[in-house]
């Protein structure tokens, strides 16, 4: 690069170098490159430091030239690094969110929930699920050891895992359940399995358990998803029209003739009126069901006041509302099973059933 | 009123209104179509309602109540009412859930239906036309 001429301009003696006369120049040559005034700052600095680290190889009178090349080297060196920056980009983005705060201790508090739940497993489950889950000892091996079989192994693996999930959620949460009845609900979701939810009545329980109701929502996803069933859960008029609809259309999967469903739909429609009527909150159930013949079971629960006379409930005309006294016989009548479970005080439970006819 | 299409139209023809139920009601939604019904009679000094049910997939025991409610109230108002438009689906599971119209016509269809009601108002004897 061809050194600017005015060398000649500043004779300097040799001596203690001038820097502040530096600056006006350097400052103008780089200000003229980088329009942002901090990063001119910077590379200003830069070029200083640089003359300033060199004046003693520098001959006299050439500091000027040698400052002025300098800073444009400075500034050619600092778009370079921006350009090699720019086209390195897209490796270095880091994909990983940033680290939350609080996730350290969440992290802890997971950990601790998680050794909390595992004392609470027996010995004897806890050393085989750590086998094969932390070690990856393979069922068989595990089988071999313990004098049993794999399907045996796995079958209690899997108990085990339901078991460390609800005693996760408890520790994880810090309360212990408030009845005897909630462990072996809990257990029942978080296994997924449908007849032993059935056995200790978990849908009754977790519309009046409210610690379970909560507990329970990350259990409940679990369990293969089913197509043959619906669940709506009932609060005000609108749900009534909702359930029958559902139920309507459950029903027409099974091939239903048309009649059989406007019965059904007008079942589940008097039946859920109930649930709207008198409690508070319910929830309806719609199954299909293949044994021992096809056909759908309408399941309708809530945990109101319940009905103090059943017998008298299925009377026609028995009426406690603006109504015809209708409902239950009602839908008796269309329905080829019918069933009411009432405690006072502690809600009702209607279960029909309609069978398809084969032809 | 909740926005979205109308549940529930209520249209004049001559001397009749026509109520038209569009989709399946709710309770509530019921009992608002009954309370518009019967002061539409008052404001269009109708003489004759036909009630156009054929949208319903279920006519359960409130929405026969309310049905029959109508043609009651409409009858202290001086009007006729015809429910036209029963499905036979709904008519079957109507009568063995016990249920019935009551003291109020029905006809198969809105043209049965407005037929018997110009029958009716005619025959009336303080009939205006």
């Amino acid at each position: 690069m061809p050194a600017p001429a005015p060398a000649d301009s500043s004779p300097e003696p040799r001596g203690p170098l001038d820097v502040a006369a530096l600056i006006p120049i350097v400052r103008r040559i780089v200000a003229a490159r980088v329009p942002d005034r901090a990063t001119a700052d910077d590379l200003v600095q830069e070029t200083l430091a640089r003359v300033l680290a060199a004046v003693e190889r520098i001959e006299p009178g050439m500091v000027e030239p040698y400052a002025i090349v300098t800073a444009r080297n400075v500034v050619a060196t600092m778009w370079r690094d921006q350009d090699r920056q720019r086209r390195h980009q897209h490796r270095v983005v880091d994909l990983r969110p940033p680290q939350l705060p609080d996730e350290d201790v969440l992290a802890q508090e997971d950990r601790a929930a998680m050794a909390e739940a595992l004392t609470r497993l027996s010995e004897r489950e806890r050393s085989t699920l750590l086998a094969h889950e932390v070690s990856g000892q393979d069922t068989h091996s595990l089988a071999a050891e313990l004098g049993s079989t794999a399907g045996a192994v796995a079958a209690q693996l899997n108990r085990t895992r339901a078991r460390l999930r609800v005693e996760y959620l408890l520790a994880a949460d810090r309360v212990e359940p408030s009845t005897p009845r909630c462990r072996p609900v809990l257990l029942a979701l978080s296994s997924g399995d449908r007849r032993r939810q059935r056995e200790v009545d978990a849908a009754r329980h977790l519309l009046e358990c409210e610690l379970c109701a909560r507990l329970s929502e990350p259990l409940m996803g679990r369990g293969r998803s089913r197509d043959d069933e619906v669940r709506v859960a009932v609060r005000a008029d609108a749900d009534v029209v909702a359930a029958r609809q559902a139920a309507r259309e459950l029903a027409a999967r099974l091939g239903f003739p048309p009649t059989d469903l406007t019965e059904i739909a007008t079942a589940v429609s008097e039946v859920v009126r109930n649930i709207v009527r008198f409690a508070d909150a319910g929830e309806v159930l719609v199954e299909l069901l293949d044994s021992p013949r096809r056909g759908i079971r309408i399941t309708a629960r809530d945990s109101g006041p319940g009905i103090p006379d059943v017998q008298e409930a299925l009377r026609d005309g028995y009426s406690t509302y603006r109504g015809l006294g209708l409902g239950l016989p009602g839908a008796r009548r269309l329905m080829d099973e019918f069933a009411v479970a009432s405690e006072p005080g502690r809600g009702t439970t209607v279960t029909m059933t309609k069978w398809r006819e084969d032809r | 009123m909740i926005a979205g299409p109308r549940l529930f139209s209520i249209l004049r023809q001559g001397t009749c209104l026509i109520a038209s139920i569009h989709t399946a009601l709710d309770d509530s939604q019921l009992v608002r179509f009954q309370h518009d019904l019967i002061a539409t009679i008052g404001r269009d000094r109708a003489r004759g309602v036909v009630i156009d049910v054929a949208a319903l997939d279920v006519l359960d025991s409130f929405a026969t109540c309310t049905l029959r409610d109508i043609g009651n109230m409409a009858r202290l108002r001086g009007a006729a009412t015809v429910i036209v438009g029963i499905q036979p689906e709904v008519a079957i599971a109507m009568v063995r859930l016990g249920l019935s119209t009551g003291v109020v016509e029905t006809a198969l269809d809105l043209e049965e239906g407005l037929a018997l009601l110009d029958g009716r108002t005619a025959g009336s004897p303080d009939g205006r036309r």
